[in-house]
């Protein structure tokens, strides 16, 4: 029985690349420069959008139509933000503030139920013998091979027939477990030495105390990598809400703004507000992706498993 | 093997109940239980607006009316009302009162969620006959206009003098519409843009003598000579750059290039008003008659209706909202805030007498085309936007002739 | 059945009888189970009754109703009666044909790309680079698509900046040409304006051969960069992975055998990635098919239909167009492809998850 952390090798990855040894000589200088600058324009197309839909979110409407390259706004406004934050008599025509609220709130619940649930499952399809844990798991397999594009329709259906349409039960619920998580779980529950376990269950602890004071803390690292999958995914969440409300009242920040951009007859482009709103809606994930970024690239790996 | 007969019995037995227990929501065939009258009660109204100067008359003529009754209305904007309405009936926890396009209004009626309260309203004979007649299915008047508008050629004063011309040179036939536009577009600006749809550009199929379907809506009449011959019209206007749609111009909608100055004419109803007074205020500008085509006269005439839900518990008070919303007073206060022409006759007529320069948006007779309203007509109309969006290039009859064939096939569904 | 035998025979599998074990475990994974067969399963199952209704979502449709039993039609207009439905179903299917054609390869070379760059040990900044280039994949679908609503408007920031080269960029969204088309007419090869012979007059499924061949409109390549843009991050990370994991000794041994640096990426590093290669593929192939978010924002199906995937044509019949049954048939159809997109994948990876389940 050979078990691995999966830190382990993108451990011996990074020693080796802090050994830095190259195996192959330099390039000699002009192509080096030629290499540095091609690397260096490829890398301004991945942020120059981002730069300029910060820019733009400082201009006036007519300025953003005129200057959409500009990279100092002339002259500089706030206005779309004062809006979104509803400091201007402009209306409130952009419920932003309410827009933040449930976001926040459907994807705090959501992380939280998706890291009990999660884990839970896990747990017991990694470590606990029960009568159909195989079937279970090939199961959750096929589910994992659902897209959420097919289900548009279908989680309509049976949140109507539940009553849970346009409801807060309605948004979270139904997102409360996923496949994709269930099964990371079970991989590092897997990696954890059996031996552990085994002592604790002698030393006479039973299964909820081994799970939660032995096994638990292990997993901190695979439990931080799911927070933040579940953070990203129910943040980012959009087809979901869209099929399970229809009342502005439970618009999230991807609703609203999925609807006030495509939408909306009369409203004119208004790009400096939608991209301000746009902006702060990327905000958190942001914030979260340069504070964890190992457990983001993680994510990515044990993502691509799923889909 | 035990485990598997289990699984499958639990999937059955939660499928099974799932069918048949809870049948507590979706569109109920059963009448929906009313809520007492006596508290004050709370409405939703779901309107797709124009623009901030719409929403804001609703939600003052809302106000007036919780001031007057004890309850409360919450006025919701729908920013896709397709989608949400259609949605929300099927949820079954439709909004209480709500704006109907006349080109959805046969879905809804026939599908049972609109309550029929025509014959609770006072003085509903003062409504306009014609628009009454969009909103009457198995021969009940459904639900009450709200308002309507006529389509009109707007032009901007300004650009018009810049090009040397005067009031003289309002066209009055095609000829001179597409001389006037060719003259007008210069750098930035092009004489006329209006929208790849047929709300707009069916107007020019009305003048040649043609519509998509006959008077009383029996048959489809797409691929005349009359609408093919509108179309080329149109599609020379486009080939020589005088006339482009708002998507070409990097505009929301035609509105929006006409406030910025970039469109030296448009084609819109009264609800540009609205917004040219919230956007643009200080951009002048007049309305005239559209031009006349080789038939004579003719424009396009558009109206909702305020439909009160089946599936609402608040059915009576829903219809007071909509008796009190739909008074002469409100209507003409309306009226002065987004320019919607009153639906009552008598209010228009007083409305108009106030407003002489919105009379070409008031019009009426039979020059005068109300939008198709057969069921499952959406869709095919919709198809044939999507084709107008390249009449530029493409053949004008081949989009009439696919028209004719997807219509007919519509048709045919209803029978 | 097998997995059940598999389960009792296997020493470590077996269930000891009285093992509380057995009972916690359903406990925990009771939970989930619940979960995803209410909101995953079932919802399945009662799309497929739909899909065999024609329902116009303003009845129960599962109570008898008004909706009407109408068998296989909602999936005969789909492929077989000529009519609107199956001219928007295979108008959908063939920009997404294209869509999968451009989009999988050039993904995937280009994530490929940035992983081979940012594994370079000899570039600064690695970790700053590998930052850039994942950053997008991890902002939501709806900002990003409003950003490049912005970037790619007709006098926006893409047109300026291909103004300076001298070209004069199109109206991004509002360009219903297929770029095909819109080559060779540059060309002088055809005049696209006018098509005509056999290509306009014959066709397949309510499409001429001409719109067939189109290609990818204008718009929909807006579509195409973006997706590219947003999901390279995530390939060039998987692929960092596989890269990571090759041997350095036998680069090393490369090295010393005097191997060209050209002859190394070819007869080493990449036969190393063959199966993450294969991964990459299908995962892209899959995702291809799921577009939706994007679309919403940026098109919704215009200009000319050229932007409707199948996916969004699902949601606008059933939502949009209050035809449930048909749109629950598209779904369904749309599933079967991806499934098979799905099954590719897993064969073509068998070799690799049959080794790993041995490590186990």
């Amino acid at each position: 029985m050979t078990t691995t952390a999966p830190t382990r090798r993108e451990l011996r990855a990074e020693e080796r690349s802090r050994r830095g040894s190259p195996a192959v000589g330099r390039f000699p200088a002009p192509w080096r420069v030629l290499g540095y600058t091609l690397v260096g324009c490829l890398a301004l197309l991945y942020i120059l959008p981002f730069v300029l839909q910060a820019v733009t979110s400082f201009k006036t409407d007519p300025d953003a139509a005129a200057n959409p390259l500009a990279l100092w706004p002339s002259p500089p406004s706030t206005a779309a933000y004062e809006r979104l934050f509803g400091l201007s008599e402009a209306g409130d025509s952009v419920p932003f503030m309410r827009w933040l609220g449930n976001s926040a709130l459907v994807t705090v619940l959501v992380t939280t139920g998706r890291v009990v649930f999660d884990s839970l499952a896990g747990y017991a399809l990694a470590r606990l013998p029960f009568r159909g844990r195989r079937v279970l798991f090939v199961l959750l397999l096929a589910v994992m091979a659902v897209p959420n594009v097919v289900l548009l329709i279908p989680r309509f259906l049976v949140l109507n027939t539940f009553g849970m349409f346009d409801t807060y039960a309605g948004m979270v619920i139904p997102l409360l477990v996923d496949a994709a998580g269930i099964f990371i779980m079970k991989q590092f529950f897997e990696s954890i030495p059996r031996e552990v376990e085994e002592a604790a269950r002698i030393d006479g602890a039973g299964v909820l105390r081994t799970y939660w004071s032995v096994v638990l803390p292990m997993a901190r690292p695979a439990l931080i990598t799911l927070t933040i999958m579940s953070f990203q995914g129910s943040w980012n969440e959009f087809t979901h809400f869209l099929v399970s409300t229809q009342s502005s009242q439970y618009e999230t920040l991807t609703t609203g703004l999925a609807r006030f951009v495509a939408g909306g007859l009369g409203s004119g482009t208004q790009y400096p507000l939608k991209l301000a709103a746009a902006a702060l809606a990327t905000i958190p994930v942001a914030v979260l992706f340069f504070a964890f970024q190992r457990h983001f690239v993680r994510g990515a790996n044990a993502g691509s498993v799923k889909e | 093997m035990h485990t598997r007969r289990t699984l499958t019995a639990t999937a059955c037995g939660i499928a099974l109940l799932a069918a048949t227990a809870c049948s507590s929501s979706f569109g109920e065939d059963e009448d929906t239980a009313q809520e007492d009258t006596e508290g004050s009660q709370s409405l939703t109204v779901l309107i797709a607006t124009s623009g901030e100067a719409e929403t804001g008359a609703v939600e003052a003529a809302a106000a007036a009316y919780e001031e007057e009754s004890g309850n409360t209305v919450t006025v919701e904007v729908a920013q896709d009302m397709n989608q949400q309405l259609g949605q929300a009936l099927a949820g079954g926890n439709p909004p209480d009162v709500f704006y109907v396009d006349s080109s959805q209004f046969a879905n809804y009626a026939q599908g049972g969620s609109l309550y029929p309260y025509g014959d609770l309203i006072s003085d509903v004979e003062d409504f306009s006959p014609t628009l009454s007649q969009s909103f009457t299915h198995d021969g009940e008047l459904v639900c009450v206009p709200k308002d309507t508008s006529s389509l009109a050629l707007v032009v901007n004063t300004a650009l018009w003098q810049e090009a040397g011309l005067t009031e003289e040179d309002y066209p009055a036939t095609w000829e001179q519409l597409s001389s006037v536009a060719a003259e007008l577009t210069q750098g930035d600006v092009t004489g006329l843009v209006t929208s790849n749809e047929y709300q707009r550009l069916g107007a020019f199929m009305k003048q040649a003598g043609g519509w998509v379907t006959n008077a009383d809506q029996t048959e489809v009449t797409a691929d005349s000579e009359e609408n093919a011959e509108a179309l080329d019209f149109v599609r020379g206007m486009l080939g020589d750059g005088s006339l482009r749609y708002a998507t070409d111009v990097d505009a929301g909608w035609a509105g929006e290039a006409f406030g910025e100055g970039r469109a030296a004419m448009t084609i819109e109803g009264s609800w540009l008003a609205g917004a040219m007074e919230a956007d643009y205020p200080d951009v002048g500008y007049a309305v005239v008659p559209l031009p006349e085509g080789p038939a004579g006269p003719g424009t396009l005439a558009f109206t909702n209706c305020w439909g009160v839900a089946q599936d609402s518990p608040r059915r009576d008070t829903a219809v007071e909202l909509v008796e009190f919303l739909t008074q002469a007073e409100q209507q003409i206060a309306m009226g002065d805030a987004f320019g919607a022409i009153p639906s009552r006759q008598s209010a228009a007529d007083e409305y108009l007498a106030d407003h002489p320069e919105d009379e070409a948006w008031g019009a009426s007779g039979d020059w005068v085309q109300g939008p198709v309203t057969l069921r499952g007509f959406d869709r095919v109309l919709a198809q044939f936007n999507t084709d107008l969006e390249s009449l530029r290039t493409a053949e004008p009859r081949d989009m009439l002739s696919d028209l004719q064939r997807y219509g007919e096939a519509a048709l045919e569904e209803n029978r | 059945m097998i997995p059940t035998a598999a389960l009792r025979r296997s020493p470590r599998g077996a269930v000891p009888r009285g093992d509380r074990r057995a009972l916690w475990g359903w406990l925990f994974v009771s939970p989930a189970t619940l979960l995803l067969g209410l909101f995953l399963l079932l919802p399945i199952l009662m799309a497929l009754w739909v899909s065999l209704l024609e329902w116009d979502g303003q009845s129960n449709p599962f109570t008898g109703g008004r909706a009407d039993f109408v068998g296989l039609d909602n999936y005969r207009e789909l492929f077989v009666e000529d009519g609107l439905d199956r001219t928007l179903f295979a108008t959908s299917l063939r920009n997404n044909a294209y869509f999968v054609l451009i989009y999988v390869p050039v993904a995937t070379a280009l994530s490929l790309g940035l992983a081979l760059i940012v594994n370079q040990r000899l570039i600064r900044g690695r970790g700053l680079l590998r930052t850039t280039f994942y950053f997008p994949s991890v902002t939501s679908a709806i900002a990003v698509s409003t950003v490049f609503l912005f970037l790619f408007q007709g006098s926006g920031a893409v047109n300026s900046l291909l103004s300076w080269v001298g070209i004069e960029g199109p109206n991004w969204f509002a360009d219903a040409r297929g770029v095909v088309w819109v080559v060779l007419g540059a060309i002088g090869l055809v005049d696209p304006d006018r098509p005509s012979g056999f290509l306009a007059e014959q066709g397949f499924l309510g499409l001429t051969w001409f719109e067939w061949l189109s290609g990818p409109s204008v718009a929909m390549c807006t579509l195409l960069f973006l997706l590219i843009w947003t999901s390279s991050g995530t390939f060039m990370l998987i692929f960092l992975a596989a890269l990571q994991n090759v041997p350095q000794e036998l680069e090393e041994a490369a090295a010393l055998d005097g191997v060209s640096r050209r002859e190394l990426l070819w007869h080493v590093i990449l036969p190393a990635l063959r199966p993450v290669l294969f991964l990459v593929l299908t995962l892209a192939l899959i995702g291809s098919w799921q577009v939706f978010d994007m679309v919403y924002i940026m098109g919704q199906g215009a200009p000319g239909n050229t932007t409707l995937t199948p996916a969004y044509l699902s949601y606008q019949s059933g939502f949009g167009e209050a035809d449930y049954g048909q749109g629950a048939a598209i779904a369904f159809v749309l599933f079967g492809i991806i499934l098979v997109c799905t099954g590719v994948q897993r064969w073509l990876l068998r070799e690799r998850n049959a080794r790993f389940g041995r490590t186990r």
